[in-house]
């Protein structure tokens, strides 16, 4: 195992706290997030309620740990089904070139120049408040970054002599590519991922915030923050942790993915 | 380093400004004060059936009659009206000396030929049995095929406004806002923005303001924020939460109106759930309506034990406060066969579950956090009660291809201002799209027809269509509403209008 | 010179004009196939975007219907959107029934003030710090900007603008959290925006400072004795321009998609706020017309920067020579 940069240790161990928080964080309420007690609306943080409750009178530890481990997990399915068939498809590119090329450049290019959001927006009204459209809708805007830069690098390494000797000794795909290509592929994608993924956990609550979120009384992070709006001034903390959590969550990314990006 | 760059903001703004040019600003009139009335109400385009609600309540346009805050029709350009013995005829005679805003004045024939274009757009008077609508010299003649009492409150309804003949093209789309009344358009830019000025030629007496301005603002947060910062004069429908914050700032009076909206569960009583009335009652007696009213809309007065606010007198019945039982509610439950299954959950004796899907729509921003509410005061019970948040369009659509099974809506029952004509709409036999469904009542029936007859004691109608509502709960009321309004201590004279026909901005003046 | 110019600028911007076509198609086709598909009753919406939730109803909803002829075959409307695109009309709302060119000219004004304010605000906040960092790499300017950059890049836009709003507005109360009208309604808006912008151009900005500053040639420069200020703004900022440029052009992506985060939040009368709208009214036409000049213009930037990088690029400029 590499040794990282103190940054990237950083937002690793960010992403393993907010992992973790996810998954004990229902244990540690004890409580079901959707449980509500309307008497309690906006209780203070306390014995009770250690982060306090919403509006509805439900326990924030619970939802806050429910959303988290939604986000990231919904992000990190994104990230996957992006990252995985944009890798190949910029391999076949790049490895058979001509018209096959041709037409998954040209195919990149036109989803490129339609705002990602847009397809999303389309998606969501298709099936308002589901999973799907929104994990569609990210997943087909996502792969053509992948696309590109493993189509652009493994052309690089394809021109490589020992790349082209292997070829040309005829040993099969499979070993060209799981032993020349993804090895000088994965570092950089590794980076784009880790990337990828905080744009993906920001995209998801940002959608949800403007309404295309998912049904109640899923817990999400950037529905929370527009349901809790309201009350920003009595109980302002409710506000402000969701949002947190999406930064903490940003940051952790963003900063395992390191300065490679730029 | 420091003079650099504030050289460097200049030239920022200098490019800047080409864009700016842009977007179209209105000609300012130095020293013209513009009231801003700030509201979360869209419109769209000028045909009044779409925009005449701000048309309305902004004093552009004017319809032939108004309504007092009981209800009752009052002349605005109609002086006085008379209907014929056998309540077929109705004549309007026309306010003497009325102009447009360009010029024209406004004759029966105009009148007329605006209420012709509401009875042919999708508007409150396109449902009124009409037979003809016709001009004299000196009124307007609206001849029904069978009697329709409540016409005159259809004729205060904003859709019913009467506009210049010139406002209208060949094809007899509305092009342009030609009203009468007491400010014009001085700029129209849907959905969001609308300008107006004095009009000169008004009928009434001259209005002390000069100039307003109406701009829409969806987030209530955002609205409250604006009245607060002095950038909304007058600012309209605020949130619950928003009320009491703004209620402690100096610069503000915030007046609460209430309103005959309620919040309603719609029902589909043709499904396998909710054609048995005891389970109707038993969704009913699980609600905790002091607990929403007080946790969600800040004030427990709003917990709605029936259709009907105090407000609408005649309507409301004299009730003990709403409570809740669940006892009551789960041994109901079991009569009509629901009994709890092993996850909780109910199941009849076929071993269907109780899940239900409700729909609901962000207009109202309170209705979702209220379905949410429900949806866990429904699982105490036994019921599985999933939450969509759709298009508010979602309801009557599946209201007409028989897929909705709930519904949590707002119903507004004096867009009207007599609460009748919308109730012939919503609880006609087999239901409306924003009432009742799969469900019919020959008394209730009677009774809304008696009333629209009318014939026999009005009084006396309304009680029995009331007490039928209440009993039969083919719609389960929630919660009613108030109207808050934030109001600057630079006006003077504001009014609320609890039917939201009018701002009144006629009356208001600068205080300082 | 000709055929080199050709070669250069033509057949980039050529390339960049076919593309706009496919665009339009692709992008039309799919609003229209998806609107098609899309569940619901598109009368119904519309009767609900025009009349409200009380008014809309299945009669409201039959009126429609006619008067849109809603009822023909998808096909027959798709060939009808056709026809009309080649005569360069988009065709009139289907909740306002105004033109959507006029529409989309109004909302576009907005939109396009609005970045026109957020862009260069996000240059005067960004290039400044990263040509400073840039120029001592590892320095503590350098330090202190990388981590803002970080910071300021993962909060989420709403959050941003949230905050925004309740220093400058409730706090403060100087400026207004909504509308359009005067230039203090820009000022949250264009903040909102050019923040998340600066702390990408900034960092973009530092690392090719830090490339040009370390390369053979300002050493060369600084050696012939010039005064540094004039190594740096004669030498430096010309190559370092060409990524920032490019950058700019790489913002516009984001620069959208903050758009309808912004325009929503501050309720911007702008092209996304029509879009975001447009979609839950079902608005076909406003629809491909929005995406469609979405788009468009974003193909035309990306072409302006490519001509902007070859004017500028010394290299380029040397061998034309």
């Amino acid at each position: 195992m590499r040794t990282l940069a103190p940054g990237r240790r950083l937002g690793l161990l960010l992403i393993v706290s907010l992992l973790g928080f996810g998954l004990l964080g229902p244990w540690l309420a004890g409580t079901d997030p959707a449980h509500q007690i309307l008497a309690h609306s906006l209780a203070p943080p306390g014995a009770d309620y250690w982060l306090g409750a919403d509006h509805l009178g439900r326990s924030m530890l619970a939802r806050l740990a429910h959303a988290t481990r939604l986000s990231l997990m919904l992000a990190a399915v994104t990230v996957a089904s992006a990252a995985i068939p944009g890798t190949l498809l910029g391999i076949l590119a790049a490895w058979r070139g001509g018209w096959v090329e041709g037409g998954l450049v040209l195919v990149a290019d036109a989803v490129l120049a339609l705002p990602g959001l847009l397809l999303v927006l389309l998606l969501a009204a298709f099936a308002p408040g589901e999973f799907l459209p929104l994990y569609l809708g990210l997943a087909l805007a996502g792969w053509v970054e992948y696309f590109r830069v493993a189509r652009a690098m493994a052309s690089g390494l394809l021109a490589r002599p020992h790349v082209e000797a292997a070829r040309l000794l005829g040993f099969g795909p499979g070993y060209v590519l799981w032993r020349l290509l993804l090895p000088g592929l994965l570092p950089t994608l590794g980076v784009l991922a880790a990337f990828g993924l905080g744009s993906a956990v920001l995209a998801i609550s940002t959608l949800s915030f403007i309404g295309l979120g998912i049904h109640p009384p899923t817990a999400e992070l950037g529905s929370m923050t527009t349901e809790l709006l309201p009350y920003a001034y009595e109980a302002p903390l409710t506000v402000l942790m969701p949002a947190a959590l999406v930064f903490m969550a940003v940051l952790g990314c963003h900063l395992l993915a390191g300065r490679g990006r730029a | 380093m420091f003079r650099r760059s504030l050289g460097i903001l200049g030239t920022a703004a200098l490019l800047a400004r080409p864009a700016l040019g842009h977007a179209p600003t209105a000609a300012r009139r130095p020293g013209e004060r513009v009231l801003r009335v700030v509201a979360p109400f869209e419109f769209a385009g000028p045909d009044p059936a779409r925009s005449g609600h701000v048309f309305a309540r902004m004093g552009v346009g004017e319809m032939l009659l108004g309504a007092d805050p009981e209800g009752r029709p009052v002349p605005m350009l109609a002086e006085c009206w008379s209907t014929s013995p056998d309540g077929l005829l109705h004549r309007f005679v026309l306010r003497p000396g009325v102009r447009f805003h360009d010029g024209s004045p406004l004759t029966a024939e105009a009148a007329a030929a605006s209420l012709r274009h509401a009875h042919a757009a999708a508007s409150p008077l396109s449902r009124v049995p009409v037979a003809a609508i016709e001009a004299t010299s000196d009124a307007v003649l609206i001849r029904l095929s069978r009697p329709f009492a409540p016409l005159p409150a259809v004729l205060a309804n904003y859709a019913s406004m009467i506009l210049a003949p010139a406002a209208y093209d060949e094809a007899g789309r509305v092009r342009a806002v030609i009203g009468t009344g007491p400010f014009r358009v001085e700029r129209f830019s849907p959905p969001l923005q609308l300008d107006v000025e004095r009009f000169e030629g008004w009928w009434g007496p001259r209005p002390a303001i000069g100039r307003a301005s109406y701009l829409v603002v969806s987030q209530g947060e955002a609205r409250a924020t604006m009245a607060e910062s002095g950038h909304a004069d007058l600012t309209m429908a605020l949130q619950p939460v928003t009320v009491a914050r703004l209620r402690r700032s100096p610069r503000l009076e915030v007046l609460t109106v209430p309103v005959p909206r309620t919040r309603i569960l719609k029902l589909n009583a043709a499904s396998l759930y909710f054609a048995d009335q005891r389970v109707r009652h038993a969704l009913s007696l699980a609600v905790d309506r002091q607990g929403i009213a007080t946790a969600l809309l800040r004030n427990p007065a709003m917990a709605a034990d029936q259709l009907f606010p105090p407000t609408l007198q005649g309507w409301h019945l004299p009730a003990p406060p709403p409570r809740r039982d669940l006892g009551m509610a789960r041994t109901l439950l079991a009569e009509a066969g629901w009994r709890p299954g092993p996850d909780g959950i109910l199941v009849d004796a076929e071993r269907r579950r109780f899940a239900c899907r409700c729909t609901t729509y962000i207009n109202w921003p309170e209705l979702p956090p209220i379905a949410t509410a429900l949806q866990a005061q429904f699982r105490e019970i036994g019921i599985d009660m999933s939450v969509v948040i759709g298009n508010s369009s979602d309801i009557p659509r599946g209201h007409r291809d028989g897929t909705l099974e709930m519904a949590l809506m707002a119903r507004n029952y004096a867009l009207v201002p007599d609460p009748l004509v919308t109730l012939l709409q919503d609880f006609r036999p087999g239901g409306g799209d924003w009432g009742a469904m799969g469900w019919s009542d020959a008394a209730l029936d009677a009774a809304l027809h008696a009333l629209s007859a009318p014939e026999g004691d009005p009084a006396a109608a309304r009680q029995r269509a009331a007490g039928i509502l209440r009993e039969a709960l083919p719609v389960i009321p929630i919660a009613w509403s108030e109207l808050g309004v934030a109001i600057s201590r630079d006006l003077a004279g504001v009014t609320v209008d609890p039917y939201e026909t009018s701002y009144r901005l006629h009356d208001i003046a600068w205080a300082r | 010179m000709g055929r080199r110019f050709l070669d250069r600028f033509l057949r980039p911007v050529l390339m960049r004009l076919v593309q706009p076509l496919l665009v339009a198609l692709i992008v039309g086709a799919l609003g229209f196939a998806l609107m098609a598909v899309l569940p619901g009753d598109q009368a119904f919406r519309l009767a609900a975007a025009r009349y409200g939730p009380d008014m809309g109803d299945a009669a409201a909803a039959a009126l429609v219907r006619q008067e849109l002829g809603l009822d023909r075959p998808w096909a027959v409307q798709f060939l009808d959107w056709v026809g009309r695109l080649v005569r360069l009309d988009l065709g009139h709302s289907l909740v306002t029934g105004e033109p959507v060119l006029q529409e989309l000219t109004m909302q576009l004004g907005y939109t396009l003030a609005l970045a026109g304010v957020a862009l260069p605000l996000s240059a005067l906040l960004g290039l400044p710090l990263g040509l400073l960092a840039g120029l001592q790499p590892g320095g503590p300017v350098d330090r202190i900007m990388l981590g803002l950059s970080v910071l300021l890049r993962a909060v989420p836009a709403y959050a941003l603008g949230l905050c925004l709003v309740t220093v400058f507005s409730i706090h403060f109360g100087w400026l207004p959290p909504a509308g359009f009208e005067g230039w203090r309604e820009f000022v949250l808006p264009a903040l909102t925006l050019a923040l998340g912008l600066a702390a990408l151009s900034a960092r973009v900005a530092r690392d090719s400072v830090a490339v040009v500053a370390a390369s053979p040639f300002m050493a060369f420069a600084r050696w012939k004795g010039l005064p540094e200020r004039a190594v740096v703004l004669r030498h430096g900022l010309r190559n370092a321009a060409i990524p920032v440029i490019a950058l700019l052009g790489l913002q516009l992506v984001g620069l959208v998609e903050g758009l309808v985060i912004v325009e929503s939040l501050f309720s911007w009368p702008g092209i996304g706020h029509a879009l975001v709208h447009a979609i839950f009214a079902r608005d076909v036409p406003v629809v491909q017309g929005t995406a469609l000049a979405l788009g468009l213009i974003f193909v035309l930037v990306n072409a302006l920067v490519d001509l902007a990088c070859a004017l500028i690029d010394p290299r380029r400029a040397r061998a034309e020579t």
